[in-house]
């Protein structure tokens, strides 16, 4: 199978939804000639014009609120939000606006509008443009949340989300965005909530989400070299979440380590290791970790911020002792 | 008052506005009393007082054309064409609500006469109206949309934002200013620096002010806005200087702090728009005494007969509680 | 149509008002929009207008009396005649109960005396029903959670009634005592209804009155519940303190009534996951051995008879309802006779072959799932088969055995076990229970 980058998978989803649906639209900042920073839309302006492919003002709460508007009349936008970091700026637009028209209105008015952004430390972009902020929108109903691992998740989960009907917030790693994966040439989309088992293994359960599937993969590969068999889970949607899967794994392995890159307290990995608890209890041999990125703002040098996010080091360590029964007074 | 000649189509679109601006009024009697008896959850905001800014404006726009509104919502709601018993239903949180009693007052949303609802964020609503305009240019389609929102809204940074883009883009829009004089318990004139129009003016856009008690006034203005949107002339600003008789909500009863009773009388004995355009009517012999008498009359009746039915009316099943926060 | 007059709700947070005036008497003519009466909140004060035109009939809320927002005062009705007393002035939401009908009198309501107060605590009465009382005699006393304040009757007359006893909460705007003008006839006290006394917590008064003592509504504390005792823990407690095992081994060892301690004692390190279980197993099967030498033969063989096998029916029944197949019908069967609370794996055996289920004691067909696990039981089903009687001995696991009785149509039920792995009485009750659920499988479900 082919491989192309992440940037590229996004790029043909909107492409091709764009073609298929002429309700789709994109807005947002540097979106048309600029093709955003990262460069993800480079092209599409030229296949699909300023009319739908718009550059905005640096207006956040602005365009997303016209995106929301457009959604409840029958556009389809795809807002590039430039930095997850920029998610505060936007809260009431998205939280109070998007995520409950349609209950508020009794379901009578729908808002299909898909909001990509982004996630990801050690990129040495320092506290306001480093942030992982899923958590804070997984915790708002009405929101469904995405979090592609790789390149083939990225494109399948974008053409699913512009076909939803709900408001979908999609996290994209912005250091995976040159990473190649096998990626097939026909069309296919991912259904949201449905976990994939990137890998089967017997010992103990790593679930991974966005930038850390691949520090979770990282860690299988080592510890086989000690014997140790690794299962790794990729929940692909944090909202709606594939509890069933999860739940499948740990009852197996008895073990599990919860990684996601937001901030650990109060965020994705205690929602989930919460979950593994209250419904697995009676087949744990361990409580269930949660490794998330240290709950301090994200620091400028290199020396600081690369020890704020689990590494395949550090949760390599974790899963040592847990196997190595060193976690019962770890509390 | 402008001194219109008296013409049969007149005489219709005359009684329209006539009779939406006396079915707010009665709308909102009842459900001041629904509050005051203790039998309406929650609390309002009232609308009486501005009926001939929603009606003037409305009255200019057809079904396919979109609103959006603001917690000060039942007269924008009535007057886009929303049904009396589906909006007590609603205020009294029942199944047979506009939305199943899960918006409520500030909430309510009519999809059937674009409506895109109400909204209890102040200045909430100015980037979904700006974006249905933007859809309505991108897809060709000739529909406006009206966004209400109050004096106090002009505070808020998103009208800047959407203003901006609205202007670079022509959209077909038009912000609809509610200036009551009042922003919840605080004079405009010590929130708003300078003029509110010309901050519209800053980005390029045609600003008018208009007297919000006038109902004919404010419709001559918005069928001209109206017609020149459709031809991509938009976005327009429009202050509309209008009272709000009652206080911020219905709790608000003791508010000589911020604006005396004297000022209250005044504006309901002089500049009341109902009697004002009645004697308009009546003047130019559009109506009779006797045919006003009948028309209040009858709307007043179907307005607690709306009442008695919605009070009667059941609430929805638990089972919905978690039904609609995602769609199919 | 007559139209009620109720206290109308003025604030946010306001839960009653106070009369300050009626504006019109009681009789007179009221146009809609008149103003009708004059009512304090905490927040202002405020004339209320009429909402009907007609007469003002039925007033039933005194000058300075507070009343709960919604409750009916008073009536304007279509004649000044109409005195139809369905509009009493008692707040709606809790009429006091007292004896069917009040004596006539000004009424005493608690007093609101704190912003976000609701209801206050009766200290003390210092009058007695029938005694005289001037305006500034000292009523009773009321505790809130800020401060303590003694009710002044406010007016000159007769206790005639009390409607709270001391050690009471009393909401407020609750009427609590009424004075007559003239001295009543049959002057009582009764308590708090148990509806209002029931919306607030009791706080039980320090030293309780006579009234207190004979309140009917101060449900007597009752010290003869049976105390809780914690059940005993299965595993006994190694010498060195608690026994560390994650939460799936204790449930597989207790499934197996293996005892933990017997790692801790072999001197295993803490905690045990799942993966010590065949250890533990090992070390179970070796004290046994010690403790019962002749272990070789030794074993537990209990058969049970039913005089018919109702099961076919109902996995019939479950089959065509639930789709569940008769291996699982089974298997929730024997859950139901089970002592076990925890989830279990019991593996069910016919000559079609073999299928483990996760099932617990509570668990109905949907909640029996297939399971990996190794088992912690085995049953077999010979049914319909040419075998009558299995004495094969103890195995690795417990192993209970059905096979037709040759001529009554009914059931014969074996269990054979290591002995170390159930007790005798253990047994006993698991092989009745299950030939019980066996032959009324109703009586099982249901």
């Amino acid at each position: 199978m082919r491989e192309i980058t992440l940037s590229k998978a996004v790029n043909e989803a909107l492409a091709e939804e764009m073609r298929r649906d002429p309700t789709v639209l994109i807005l947002g900042e540097d979106v048309a000639e600029a093709g955003t920073p990262f460069k993800v839309m480079s092209g599409l302006v030229e296949e699909f014009g300023t009319e739908r492919v718009i550059d905005t003002p640096i207006s956040e709460p602005g365009f997303v609120g016209m995106a929301v508007g457009a959604a409840m009349t029958g556009a389809r936008p795809v807002v590039d939000l430039m930095f997850g970091d920029f998610l505060f700026l936007i809260m009431d637009q998205l939280c109070n606006q998007a995520a409950k028209t349609h209950y508020m209105s009794g379901g009578k008015l729908n808002v299909p509008m898909v909001l990509r952004t982004n996630l990801g430390a050690t990129r040495r972009s320092a506290a306001q443009h480093s942030q992982s902020l899923q958590a804070l929108v997984a915790h708002i109903p009405g929101l469904k949340v995405a979090m592609p691992s790789s390149a083939y998740e990225a494109k399948g989960l974008m053409k699913t989300a512009i076909r939803d009907n709900n408001p979908v917030v999609i996290f994209e790693d912005k250091l995976m965005y040159q990473d190649k994966a096998p990626v097939p040439e026909e069309e296919f989309l991912i259904p949201f909530g449905e976990a994939h088992v990137k890998r089967e293994g017997s010992d103990i359960t790593l679930i991974a989400t966005s930038s850390m599937v691949q520090v979770a993969e990282g860690v299988a590969d080592l510890l086989e070299t000690e014997g140790v068999s690794v299962e790794v889970i990729d929940p692909r949607t944090i909202v709606p979440l594939d509890e069933d899967t999860l739940l499948k794994s740990v009852r197996k392995t008895s073990l599990a380590i919860v990684i996601d890159e937001g901030h650990q307290s109060y965020g994705v990995t205690a929602e989930i290791a919460s979950r593994l608890n209250e419904k697995s209890f009676y087949h744990l041999d361990a409580p269930v970790q949660r490794m998330g990125a240290m709950d301090v703002p994200v620091p400028f040098s290199p020396a600081l911020e690369d020890v704020t996010v689990p590494t395949v080091e550090t949760v390599a360590q974790t899963a040592r002792k847990l196997i190595a029964r060193e976690m019962f007074d770890a509390a | 008052m402008p001194a219109k000649s008296k013409t049969p189509s007149n005489t219709e679109s005359y009684l329209q506005m006539y009779r939406q601006m006396v079915r707010i009024r009665a709308f909102e009697d009842q459900a001041n009393k629904l509050y005051l008896s203790a039998k309406m959850p929650g609390l309002t905001h009232m609308y009486s007082g501005e009926e001939a800014v929603a009606v003037g404006i409305c009255e200019a726009l057809t079904n396919e054309d979109r609103i959006t509104s603001t917690h000060r919502g039942h007269g924008h709601c009535v007057a886009k064409g929303a049904d009396f018993k589906a909006m007590f239903c609603e205020l009294l949180g029942k199944e047979e609500g506009y939305c199943r009693g899960k918006g409520g007052s500030m909430h309510i949303a009519d999809q059937s006469h674009g409506n895109l609802g109400a909204n209890a964020i102040v200045g909430g609503s100015m980037g979904i109206a700006t974006g249905s305009a933007l859809r309505a240019k991108l897809q060709g389609s000739d529909d406006v949309t009206v966004c209400f929102f109050g004096d106090g809204a002009t505070a808020q940074g998103l009208m800047y934002e959407v203003m901006n883009m609205a202007a670079l883009w022509k959209l077909p829009v038009i912000y609809a200013c509610e200036n009551n004089g009042y922003s919840e318990y605080t004079k405009t004139e010590e929130i708003a620096a300078g003029s509110i129009t010309a901050r519209a003016e800053a980005f390029g856009i045609e600003a008018f002010k208009v007297d919000g008690q006038d109902v004919l006034a404010v419709n001559d203005l918005s069928q001209s806005l109206v017609a020149r949107c459709r031809k991509g002339e938009g976005p327009f600003f429009i202050e509309l200087e209008t009272y709000r008789y009652h206080g911020h909500h219905v709790g608000d009863i003791n508010r000589e702090y911020y604006r005396s009773k004297e000022e209250e009388t005044d504006w309901k004995t002089n500049r009341d728009p109902i009697t004002r355009f009645r004697a308009t009517l009546l003047e130019q012999g559009i109506v009779t005494e006797e045919q006003v008498e009948a028309i209040n009359a009858e709307i007043a009746q179907d307005a607690a007969d709306a009442v008695a039915y919605a009070l009667e009316a059941p609430y929805p099943d638990v089972s919905e509680v978690d039904m609609h926060v995602y769609a199919a | 149509m007559p139209h009620d007059v109720t206290m109308p709700q003025l604030g946010m947070a306001q839960d009653a008002g106070t009369i300050v005036s009626w504006l019109k008497d009681e009789g007179a003519e009221v146009a809609e929009g008149d103003l009708l009466f004059e009512v304090e909140t905490d927040k202002a004060t405020l004339e209320v207008e009429a909402l009907a035109s007609g007469f003002l009939t039925n007033i039933a809320a005194t000058v300075g009396e507070e009343v709960a927002v919604g409750a009916v005062i008073a009536r304007i009705s279509e004649t000044a005649a109409d005195t139809e007393d369905a509009a009493p002035g008692q707040a709606s939401p809790a009429p006091v109960e007292a004896p069917a009908e009040k004596p006539a009198g000004t009424h005493v309501a608690m007093p609101q005396l704190g912003m976000a107060q609701d209801a206050g605590l009766l200290v003390a009465w210092h009058k007695r029903p029938g005694d005289a009382v001037s305006a500034d005699d000292i009523l009773f006393e009321v505790e809130t959670d800020k401060s303590t304040m003694e009710v002044e009757a406010g007016i000159d007359g007769f206790l005639a009634a009390t409607f709270a006893h001391a050690g009471e909460n009393v909401l407020v705007g609750e009427t609590v005592a009424i004075i007559s003008s003239t001295s009543p006839s049959e002057p009582f006290a009764s308590a708090v209804t148990e509806s209002v006394s029931g919306a607030v917590p009791k706080t039980a008064p320090e030293e309780p009155s006579a009234d207190a003592v004979a309140s009917p509504a101060a449900p007597p504390i009752t010290q003869a519940q049976a105390p809780v005792t914690p059940q005993p823990p299965r595993a006994r407690a190694s010498q060195n303190g608690r026994i560390l095992a994650s939460p799936k081994l204790r449930r597989l060892a207790a499934a197996e009534n293996l005892d933990l301690a017997l790692l801790a004692d072999a001197g295993h390190l803490h905690p045990y996951h799942t993966r010590d279980l065949e250890t533990l197993r090992r070390l179970s099967l070796e004290a046994a051995q010690e403790t019962t030498p002749s272990v070789a033969t030794a074993s537990v063989h209990l058969v049970a008879e039913t005089a018919v096998d109702g099961s076919h029916a109902i996995a019939e029944w479950a089959a065509s309802t639930h789709g569940v197949s008769a291996r699982r019908c089974l298997a929730s069967l024997f859950a139901g006779a089970l002592h076990e609370d925890a989830p279990f794996s019991v593996a069910v055996e016919t000559r079609q072959g073999r299928e483990t289920y996760l099932v617990s004691k509570a668990s109905g067909f949907s909640q029996v799932v297939p399971s990996d696990e190794d088992p912690i039981w085995v049953l077999r089903d010979y049914r319909g088969s040419r075998l009558k009687t299995v004495a094969l001995g103890a195995e690795a696991h417990p192993v209970v055995t059905l096979t037709d009785l040759p001529t009554s149509g009914g059931v014969r039920i074996t269990l054979e076990s290591a002995p170390n792995r159930i007790t005798p009485s253990e047994a006993l009750m698991l092989i009745t229970t299950f030939a019980d659920c066996i032959e009324e499988p109703l009586r099982h479900i249901l």
